[in-house]
């Protein structure tokens, strides 16, 4: 008795879970069926758009929804709508791969290596052949980014060659290069002196310090901390690069002037100019808010530091300004671009439609496409000038307007010279400074074709070896003395040589001796 | 017992079966859960373990499971290469410094609390003590993260600004990232958080003691100080050697407050990276990050074979000194 009781409570509940399951599912189901039926209706006129996921590995990334004006246009004239999924951080891609949940399209630049394997993504070449015959790309790009297997995964944008720059005289370059703002109403209260050498920019620290001992006189972008400073030492690419002397190639940290770089930045530290906390920022709005809140001197992160800070200050009521420093502060100072680009877009082998794919990238790569991208709609964000640049109907360090309207950060396919194009706006501080970068930039964009195969030994010692660098920068940094600043740099340099370092350069001569004359015509 | 078996052999095994049938279907209920729990252990914990085979092999993630099994043998490579690296002494120091510190100071804290709490006579003052000190507990180690941050901080934390207009330091103390500071930090967040949480099990075990015990202490003259000497500690002996080991066992891990991975990840960043890379935070790094799978499990299995000798070693040491084990 007592048992059958029990068996029916439980045949009564399970019927009744069962019900409510089944009730949802149904109230979801329609509730799928009305959205959809709402969704397709305004495109139904032509083609059904197609809704293809993408994967963008950047944390930072300032645009994280298809919306607004660019977006909308890409979909009427591709038919592609994109759900778009920002990196939280830069393992996920790495974990995403290892599950084998990948989306159908995915956005990268520091994991370009892993995914050109023809296990995670289609290559561009089979795809072209097969779907969109009419893409075409120059063959220095592909060359670039022809892996070992013969196979091309992706493009990167933002690249441009030497002479691509130099026949585009508009073409400024892209944001993506270092730059320092400070604050010229201080500057004005201790009397204007000059900022030519570097010697120039510590002393007016120093003043800084002194006149204003609750200021901080620099603080830097989390991921700007080098760049800068690399350049005025003439230091060719960072420090995870290379560099080239006399037909032969060494890794970046070997370089003679890499010490005396070093030694500045320690000198920095030691007499007070800048937080050690600032190494330890995982967060890239700390140095924005000290800048903003009236709390730094000097700000260090891209060319349009000034012109987005000065926004920020102005639309919280602030008084004062910024202006950027010259790119170029000392007479070793230059840009060595060794950039294949930035970040390329790859199809993955689970992309539903990998046609639609190739197609959604063959539009963004015309000429239409790449000046829709990085401009916004013709007409109504930009009309072309007969000179050879677009007139801006808006201010391109508006973060704000340029964010919520969708340009430039859909340059799932773009080029360099375009991107360069939306930074020349005549008077604009950003366009300044970066015409000063492009006046002592040298090419050597050889450097950047050594590049590792993923899984290979080279590739473990280099990571191993940017690794540890990592680590041990800090240290020569932060050192108290000058002479414990040399000791540390020398025993980096020496773990460096521990883990494998004159294995993975005898290997970078090699290739860069087969690569360096696909750039000679 | 064995002739008894003997006789009752012959009349059939049969019987013997039925009546274990039986009392499993007595059981059955009980059976259902520690079924449930051996489930568990099967798919999580112990069928995974195939994935060991990684560490002596040069996977590729490209290729898969298969791969697991397919790829090419390399011995002792990984192990070898993780023995050289050039952090390995400052990695491995780090993972036995926050060990140790953690167990020398989370393994008393709580037995103490909760001695000083059972002798609290005042009931609400109790159990004000034990909700306040045992809430830290269900707070997430990234929302702690962000607490030190707001408090130490050279800054904006508020510890730095009090000690700063308090004239007791000119300078603020950079905790968060000066080297000398993150054993200390991470073992006083960790203690912080955990001990009133495991205050519970102690001030069971001093529930569980006879009340007549300390009344003839009392009348035989025995001071506060000489009851808990000579009562409440022997009482709690059993429950602490349990703990002990079990603290032991898990010891690479944090030990009794765990955590060691949570807080070298949070709170450890390029300035006190030296004090602040453990095996975890490495074999995660590698791992993941560079996607070199192999090294990374040699790494943690070479964690996992010292953590079975010390959990093994230290049941051995309780059962001869104490009597009491685990197994």
């Amino acid at each position: 008795m007592k048992r059958n009781k029990g068996k029916k409570a439980l045949l009564l509940s399970l019927i009744l879970m069962m019900t409510i399951a089944m009730m949802s599912a149904c109230g979801n189901s329609n509730d799928g069926q009305v959205n959809n039926s709402a969704g397709s209706e305004p495109p139904a006129k032509s083609n059904e758009v197609k809704e293809l996921s993408l994967f963008i590995d950047a944390s930072w990334y300032p645009v994280k929804e298809w919306t607004g004006a660019v977006a909308e246009k890409i979909t009427e004239k591709t038919g592609v709508k994109l759900k778009v999924t920002v990196a939280t951080d830069d393992k996920q891609l790495p974990l995403m791969i290892a599950s084998g949940d990948l989306p159908d399209l995915v956005f990268t630049n520091s994991n370009i290596d892993r995914m050109s394997d023809s296990k995670l993504s289609y290559p561009w070449n089979e795809l072209i052949k097969k779907y969109a015959p009419e893409f075409k790309i120059d063959p220095i790009r592909i060359a670039i980014h022809t892996m070992d297997d013969g196979n091309f995964y992706t493009v990167r944008n933002s690249f441009a060659t030497q002479e691509e720059m130099a026949q585009n005289k508009y073409s400024v370059g892209s944001d993506g290069n270092p730059g320092i703002a400070v604050r010229e109403d201080i500057l004005q209260e201790l009397g204007n002196p000059p900022i030519d050498t570097i010697d120039d920019f510590m002393k007016v620290l120093g003043m800084v310090k002194e006149k204003y001992p609750d200021m901080i006189p620099l603080i830097m972008d989390k991921d700007w901390i080098e760049q800068y400073f690399l350049m005025q030492f003439g230091v060719e690419g960072l420090l995870d690069g290379w560099y080239e002397r006399d037909g032969k190639v060494d890794y970046a940290i070997r370089q003679p002037e890499m010490l005396d770089f070093f030694k500045f930045m320690n000198r920095l530290y030691r007499e007070g100019d800048i937080l050690a906390e600032n190494f330890a920022y995982t967060n890239d709005q700390i140095d924005d808010q000290y800048a903003t809140s009236g709390k730094a001197f000097a700000h260090m992160h891209t060319v349009s530091i000034a012109d987005s800070d000065n926004s920020k200050v102005k639309n919280a009521g602030g008084t004062y300004t910024f202006k950027m420093l010259s790119s170029s502060i000392s007479k070793d100072a230059k840009a060595v671009s060794s950039g294949l680009g930035f970040a390329g877009t790859f199809i993955t082998k689970k992309n539903k439609d990998p046609e639609a794919s190739i197609k959604f990238l063959q539009y963004l790569a015309s000429d239409e496409g790449k000046k829709l991208t990085m401009f916004g709609v013709e007409g109504e964000h930009w009309t072309w000038n007969d000179e050879g640049y677009p007139n801006l109907k808006y201010d391109p360090s508006d973060a704000d307007f340029v964010n919520s309207n969708g340009i430039k950060w859909w340059y799932l396919y773009n080029d360099g010279v375009t991107e360069g194009m939306l930074s020349y706006v005549p008077g604009a501080q950003k366009t300044k400074a970066l015409m000063e970068r492009k006046a002592i930039t040298v090419y050597k964009p050889e450097l950047g074709l050594i590049q590792l195969q993923p899984d290979s030994d080279e590739k473990t010692i280099k990571t191993k070896i940017d690794e540890m660098i990592k680590n041990e920068k800090v240290k020569i940094y932060l050192a108290e003395s000058e002479e414990e600043a040399v000791a540390n740099y020398e025993s980096m340099v020496k773990n460096a040589e521990k883990i494998g370092l004159d294995r993975l350069v005898d290997w970078a001569n090699q290739t860069y001796q087969k690569k360096k004359d696909l750039f000679k015509k | 017992m064995e002739l008894d078996t003997h006789v009752t052999g012959i009349k059939g095994k049969t019987e013997q079966r039925t009546q274990l049938w039986k009392r499993f279907k007595k059981q059955k209920t009980l059976h259902l859960f520690v079924g449930l729990g051996m489930i568990f252990l099967l798919v999580f914990a112990y069928t995974p373990m195939f994935g060991i085979l990684m560490a002596f092999k040069q996977y590729s993630i490209s290729t898969g499971i298969k791969g697991i099994f397919t790829s090419e043998w390399v011995g002792l490579k990984h192990f070898n290469e993780f023995f050289n690296d050039y952090q390995f002494g400052t990695i491995v120091r780090n993972t036995l410094a926050l060990s140790l510190l953690k167990i020398l100071f989370s393994f008393p804290a709580p037995i103490l609390l909760a001695i000083l709490l059972s002798e609290v006579k005042n009931l609400k003052f109790k159990r004000f003590v034990q909700t306040i000190s045992y809430l830290p507990h269900f707070i997430s180690w990234v929302v702690v993260a962000g607490i030190a941050f707001a408090f130490l901080s050279t800054d904006i934390g508020m510890v730095n600004k009090a000690l700063l207009g308090l004239g007791i330091i000119d300078k603020p103390l950079d905790i968060l990232t000066n080297p000398n500071y993150f054993w200390g930090l991470a073992t006083g967040s960790a203690v912080w958080k955990e001990m009133g949480w495991w205050t519970i099990i102690f001030l069971a075990a001093i529930a569980g003691i006879n009340p007549s015990l300390y009344e003839a202490a009392q009348i035989d003259g025995a001071g506060r100080l000489a009851r808990i000497r000579h009562i409440t500690f022997p009482g709690m002996k059993g429950t602490i050697v349990v703990v002990l080991i079990l603290t032991i066992g898990s010891i690479l891990g944090g030990g009794l407050v765990g955590s060691n991975f949570e807080q070298a990840y949070l709170f450890g960043n390029s300035i006190n990276n030296p004090t602040s890379e453990i095996v975890q935070t490495y074999a995660f790094k590698v791992g993941l990050r560079d996607g070199r799978f192999s090294y990374a499990a040699a790494i943690d299995l070479i964690q996992s074979v010292i953590s079975v000798i010390l959990i093994f070693s230290s049941n051995y040491i309780a059962k001869r000194t104490s009597g009491s084990s685990l197994f």
